[in-house]
């Protein structure tokens, strides 16, 4: 177990060591600079070079990259080109709100792809089996920003029922909070639900052939009795990997719902610090979704374990 | 069996909450100062206006930043100066209470309102006039270059300031009424991009950059008080957003509402109220002399007559702006009302370019990444091929990419842009801007007017100046973007008109 964490450990820091100097360059080749891009249409060239040297920017790129490497050994994640603020507090806070969405569009798919997916997979065959696979079908194919735009039209300007947009922290109300995150979560959750929802209808189709079910009707289970007991939790290992995978899916879901719904998340904060060309702030972006990802990963790997006794044992 | 494994997905599922939980805290999103009001049938004097804009500032200091959103939000409310420009672009005073200039243009005696504090609680006074005007020489942004006349000041007494020029400069006022004239407390200087410490009904409660800053009642204000209790300013970097916002009751008003296309249901909307006052923005198609087939005035003359402004503001605008025919916008004290020079003419166009000479005319147009500028782009892109000139139109990132390749590296032939600086016409006065005009007469008229010790021999020398730059058709000046603002019924005394300075809030109520 000790060496699982170490080795993952190590793939963290060479995965994120890679993204930062795959960024810093690609940063740099863009065109554009952050002086330039914060001073406006009418700055004198003078006030231009004088920005560029209090940023730090009329060094070479390897000692930029060395200096900013250097900030993050002390644990910092530097000060903004834009904001003039440390970028870490700020990361921190949008990291939040974004793992927040995610977890709620999570739920939300999670909410619509059992019920359906169970109930596809058990009339299979049947005229209600198919319309709700069709449906699906349907789900997957409305890309999320859509999604939101028409929940936004139905549910806030038409019914004046939720909110357009906008978010509400927590602490500062749980109502407002909820109110403001119902849309964006079924914006990004009916999509991903809509997957996996059929992912799990195509695996306990998969299941209800094994042998063991028939045992299990054989003793007198109905089949709906069989696929509970036997059937869902042999089904949900394939849908645990796929849910791994989609989760790193919904992170950049969630950055498009973000922009739509003008949520102060990671995606905003990326969008806005790539067209500042604020190489800080994107840096500290880009190792906090590294970090969320292989996190998230290693979650996902907790999970199966819980499901799926077999490979306690393996371990 | 089956209620071990029932207990471990409870425990699969109470693992994955307590880690988000752990994770994210509770204080997600949390704006750095919480405020707890958000009353909205609360009686008027504890009101919360809820305004929506579009461009966010990165941070508080305008003194080092550019991009006229944050002096938009501050000025007026948060930082005041000692002059500032009312709503039909009148300077009159504010901290001062009034001024004398002196017979040769050098010296403007300042006298100042008294009692006025810093909401640090620093006296406003003669010694803070001499800080705020001397430092505007270490400005890095928004064109300090504008007071390079001021010399120094001087403290006469606590309530008196003298301000003195090396030469005469009859625009002094003007630049005094807006940005660069704030009034800064010299010692709450260390931190303007987090900290805005300023003498105005406002003061910053917090700024959740580029999403939400929010200004609550300075109490201890001088003047009358807000007629609110806070401001919440909201940001929307998509038009569609911000109307949605607005349908749907997140905001009480949107101010420079940029999504035209929903102009008219919110007209048709009995709920809401739609304002067009008139904006300092001028939209101008610039072509870059160094290109030597632009250098030729008769070729910049054919493409002024090829392109139909009216199709132009159709496209970009809905139809809601105001078509200019020079550099000069309609609230300038140097706009000269007259007939279009150049009218749609794509006949007399074909004509002056087969005087030129010029045949097959390829030219690169590099366009911001701004839905203005792309409906501006195909509409002048077919009027050019009609003439017989092919543009090629390259999209640029806004702002990075357009300030970088066609502003900084002059690496374009056509372009188009909002310039929303108030009176940056004397950018034609400056050889090595963008666009290369250069004009020795139009120069000589910018510093004359400069120069100018009254008021009417400035605005002479401008027209001049304005009226040789249409004659050379440095530019084809498309329109004047209108300042819209959408508002509810409950919103009452928001500013119409666009200064280029703060919006002015103070004066704002909200009803019911």
């Amino acid at each position: 177990m000790l060496l699982t964490v170490l080795r993952r450990l190590g793939v963290f820091a060479l995965t994120a060591l890679v993204a930062s100097v795959v960024v810093f360059v690609l940063l740099a080749v863009l065109p554009g600079d952050p002086a330039r891009a914060q001073l406006g249409l009418d700055a004198t060239p003078d006030q231009v070079a004088a920005l560029r040297h209090q940023l730090g920017l009329d060094r070479s790129l390897p000692a930029q990259y060395v200096h900013w490497l250097g900030q993050l050994a002390t644990g910092s994640l530097g000060i903004s080109y834009s904001t003039r603020a440390p970028v870490g507090p700020e990361v921190l806070n949008a990291m939040q709100v974004s793992l927040l969405l995610v977890l709620a569009g999570m739920v939300v798919a999670a909410l619509i792809a059992l019920p359906t997916g169970l109930l596809a997979a058990v009339r299979q065959g049947r005229a209600d089996g198919a319309a709700l696979s069709a449906a699906t079908q349907v789900g997957i194919s409305v890309p999320s920003f859509l999604a939101g735009l028409l929940l936004v039209t139905v549910f806030a300007v038409r019914l004046h029922w939720l909110p357009s947009g906008g978010w509400v922290a927590p602490v500062d109300g749980v109502g407002g909070f909820l109110r403001h995150l119902v849309l964006p979560a079924l914006a990004l959750g009916l999509v991903r639900g809509a997957i996996l929802s059929r992912y799990l209808r195509s695996a306990l189709l998969d299941v209800q052939r094994e042998d063991f079910m028939r045992t299990a009707r054989a003793k007198g289970m109905t089949r709906w009795q069989a696929l509970r007991r036997h059937g869902l939790r042999n089904a949900l290992v394939p849908v645990v990997t796929v849910t791994g995978v989609e989760l790193a899916g919904l992170l950049v879901g969630a950055v498009v719902i973000e922009t739509v719904f003008v949520i102060p998340g990671l995606g905003s904060l990326l969008l806005r610090s790539v067209a500042n060309r604020d190489l800080v702030e994107v840096q500290a972006v880009v190792m906090v979704v590294v970090l969320l990802v292989l996190a998230l990963n290693l979650l996902v790997d907790l999970v199966y374990v819980l499901v799926d006794p077999r490979l306690r044992r393996a371990r | 069996m089956s209620t071990r494994r029932g207990r471990h997905a409870l425990a699969a599922i109470g693992l994955l909450v307590a880690t988000a939980l752990a994770v994210t805290g509770c204080t997600a999103g949390a704006s750095p100062k919480p405020t707890a009001s958000s009353s909205t049938a609360a009686a008027r004097a504890d009101a919360t206006l809820r305004l929506g804009l579009a461009a966010a500032p990165a941070n508080l200091d305008f003194t080092s930043t550019g991009g006229a959103a944050i002096f938009q939000a501050l000025l007026g409310n948060v930082y005041e100066g000692l002059l500032r420009l009312d709503q039909d672009g009148k300077v009159v005073p504010l901290l001062a209470t009034g001024y004398t200039v002196s017979r040769d243009g050098l010296t403007y005696d300042f006298t100042l309102r008294e009692g006025v504090k810093f909401s640090n609680g620093s006296p406003f006074d003669a010694a803070a006039v001499k800080f705020s005007l001397e430092r505007v020489k270490t400005w890095k942004a928004n064109t300090p270059g504008n007071l390079a006349a001021l010399d120094h000041v001087e403290v006469v007494s606590p309530t008196e300031a003298k301000v003195v020029l090396t030469k005469p400069d009859a625009t002094v006022p003007f630049w005094l009424a807006g940005p660069l004239g704030a009034m800064f407390s010299p010692d709450a200087v260390d931190s303007l991009a987090t900290k805005a410490v300023g003498t105005g009904p406002f003061t910053v409660a917090s700024y959740q950059t580029g999403v939400k800053l929010v200004l609550t009642r300075n109490d201890a204000y001088w003047g009358a008080k807000a007629l609110v209790k806070q401001v919440d300013l909201d940001y929307f970097a998509d038009a569609s957003a911000a109307a949605n916002a607005m349908r749907s009751g997140g905001v009480d008003a949107l101010y420079q509402a940029e999504a035209y296309d929903q102009l008219a249901s919110f007209k048709a909307d009995p709920r809401f109220t739609v304002t067009a006052g008139s904006s300092q923005a001028v939209v101008v198609l610039s072509m870059n002399e160094a290109n030597p087939a632009l250098a030729d005035v008769r070729v910049r003359q054919a493409i002024s007559h090829a392109i139909d402004k009216k199709a132009v503001v159709a496209a970009a605008t809905g139809g809601v702006a105001t078509e200019l025919h020079g550099p000069a916008v309609p609230t300038d004290p140097y706009f000269v009302r007259s007939d279009e020079p150049y009218p749609y003419d794509p006949a007399a166009a074909k004509q002056l370019l087969a005087d030129a000479g010029v045949t097959g005319l390829n030219l690169t147009f590099t366009v911001p990444n701004r839905p203005y500028a792309q409906a501006i782009s195909q509409v002048v892109q077919s009027d050019l091929a009609a003439v017989g000139i092919t543009a090629t139109l390259q999209t640029q990132e806004f702002p990075a990419v357009w300030v970088d390749k066609t502003l900084t590296q002059h690496q374009f032939d056509l372009t188009v842009v909002n310039h929303v600086e108030p009176r940056n016409v004397t950018n034609y006065g400056n050889p090595s801007y963008y666009w290369s005009y250069s004009n020795p007469a139009v120069g000589k008229d910018f510093a004359a007017a400069k120069a100018a010790t009254d008021e009417d021999s400035y605005i002479t020398h401008m027209t001049d100046a304005v009226q040789a730059i249409i004659k050379d058709a440095a530019g084809v000046w498309l329109y004047n973007p209108p300042n819209v603002v959408v508002a509810t019924a409950a919103v009452h005394g928001m500013p119409t008109n666009d200064l280029g300075v703060g919006i002015g809030l103070a004066g704002v109520s909200v009803t019911g």
